[in-house]
């Protein structure tokens, strides 16, 4: 059964997917706060694109802040697949499955395609809705799908961070307890203002938070149009924090090999 | 469930009991407070960054953003205190031991108010912490002196007992500490759909009509106006009746739902 890699990934990330979906409280917020945060704002500061220095001329601010939310609502679900994790660990049924002849990577693989799924779903729902509100995404599909990858990847790379720590402490409570880094990292970065108007340390360090750097491109590319480079430089900062990521969850998956033997 | 014949114990004992109990918990899960402090910390360090240059815009009446969103991240922090009073509900709820204070000799109301003065003392942590980031490191100003800052004290344990009495009515519905999540997204659209950061001049559409109506408007004009210049009757006046207006109903809230503990 170890040679069939394929059917046994299928059937856990089916299992690990199901587990996301019969959990509406796990999933739903990510949803209705960047939803909420992107009707606000709209209204809030619809006039703040016309403050001198703003980098984005005749756009509304849902233009502006549709890919930070989006990225957001993906951020803030990202460790839902590491939370289930924990919770297969919490309650023995990592245990059960070490014992039976699943391939390891699959159990590593199937909390990734998880998480993947979960970011293709929740970026295009978010999408969905802000196009029904009147957003106006520049390019067209390749644009819509470019998002919905980076989302996904996005949530990929972050998830393996929280899958890492998942393995690492078997704690629900610990991973959870992750959430307020995400929130920091999403709001100290370019994702509802523009860092050019930002000031001192904090605009500092807005400028130099990797999130910054894949809003910023997924921004150009929503108000001005596709555009590789744009593509380019976002999957770039997102695969190079996954590869991160997902060389630390496999260090921690082996090391828990080793503990369980 | 009835408490019989038995006599009744003084309201106001209980009510301290509640309150000493409450702040006993927290004396031993000292982390309890660490959301409660750090998110509106967090939030008046965040917004006044992230938005430092939105004060170049009309209504605002600060070149400072700092002046603007002390207050906001003040509110914010009342009313994740006023969350602990549901968290407590929520675990006596969920292990018994709840039943077994309904049954004790005493008012609904004093049970209930022991829980929201805990949360009323709890809030004061996060309103002095806030104050003291945005003076001490982000140079917040206070031209409204010692009758600004008691404005935020006030409004800030004002919001605390709203918040309270309206998570303790929805945990009271649904007897878990998971409905706690329903607590928050009422919580977070409430504050959100007023003029916490933006003055109402500057909002358009739909949500300009939605602050003008929402009774925290007048809360946070009232938290804020000390940052902004001097406090005035104007301004207190509304905020005191919209305090006072959202207490009474959520409080009648909380004690209609108390009864659906039963049920």
């Amino acid at each position: 059964m170890k040679n069939n890699v394929f059917p046994q990934v299928v059937k856990l990330s089916h299992r690990s997917i199901l587990g996301m979906l019969r959990q509406p409280q796990s999933w739903a917020p990510g949803l209705f706060f960047p939803l909420l945060l992107a009707a606000v704002y709209s209204s809030q500061f619809s006039r703040a694109v016309t403050i001198e220095g703003f980098p984005f001329a005749d756009v509304s601010f849902l233009d502006f802040v549709l890919p930070a939310c989006v990225i957001q609502g993906v951020l803030f679900g990202s460790t839902n697949s590491a939370s289930d994790l924990a919770a297969d660990i919490e309650n023995s049924f990592m245990d059960r499955l070490l014992v039976s002849p699943v391939s390891r990577g699959s159990i590593l693989i199937s909390r990734l395609a998880s998480a993947f799924m979960y970011g293709v779903a929740q970026a295009t729902i978010l999408i969905s809705i802000f196009a029904a509100f009147g957003a106006n995404i520049a390019g067209g599909a390749p644009t819509i799908i470019s998002i919905v990858v980076i989302a996904a990847l996005l949530s990929v790379s972050m998830g393996s961070f929280g899958i890492a720590i998942a393995l690492r402490t078997g704690s629900q409570e610990v991973v959870q307890s992750t959430f307020p880094l995400i929130f920091v990292a999403v709001f100290v970065s370019s994702a509802f203002f523009p860092v050019q108007l930002m000031e001192g340390w904090y605009g500092a360090i807005a400028r130099k938070n990797p999130l910054t750097w894949v809003i910023d491109p997924t921004r150009r590319m929503t108000i001005h149009g596709f555009s590789w480079n744009d593509l380019g430089q976002s999957l770039g900062i997102i695969l190079a924090i996954a590869s991160v990521g997902v060389g630390l969850s496999i260090r921690q998956l082996r090391r828990r090999l080793v503990r369980a033997q | 469930m009835s408490s019989g014949n038995a006599p009744h114990v003084p309201s106001l004992a209980v009510v301290f009991a509640g309150i000493h109990r409450g702040l006993i918990r927290l004396q031993r899960i000292p982390s309890l407070m660490l959301p409660a402090v750090l998110m509106p910390v967090f939030f008046v360090v965040a917004f006044s960054g992230s938005f430092a240059s939105i004060v170049e815009l009309e209504g605002y009446e600060t070149d400072k953003a700092v002046n603007w969103m002390t207050a906001w991240a003040v509110m914010q922090g009342s009313a994740f205190s006023g969350m602990g009073a549901g968290g407590l509900a929520g675990t006596d709820l969920e292990n018994g031991f709840f039943d077994r204070l309904r049954v004790a000799p005493t008012r609904p109301m004093a049970l209930i108010g022991g829980l929201v003065g805990y949360c009323v003392c709890r809030a004061l942590i996060p309103i002095t912490a806030v104050l003291i980031v945005a003076f001490a490191f982000l140079g917040a100003d206070m031209p409204g002196g010692a009758l600004g800052i008691a404005m935020v004290y006030l409004s800030g344990i004002g919001m605390a007992v709203v918040m309270s009495f309206l998570v303790l009515g929805i945990v009271f519905t649904f007897k878990t500490l998971k409905s706690l999540a329903i607590a928050q997204i009422i919580m977070f659209s409430s504050m959100f759909l007023s003029v916490g950061q933006a003055p109402i001049q500057a909002i358009e559409g739909w949500l300009h009509h939605v602050a003008a109506i929402n009774p925290i408007t007048n809360v946070i004009r009232m938290c804020r106006q000390g940052f902004l210049g001097e406090v005035t009757w104007s301004i207190t006046q509304p905020g005191l009746i919209a305090l006072f207006g959202m207490m009474v109903g959520t409080g009648i809230w909380a004690r209609i739902r108390y009864k659906k503990v039963d049920a």
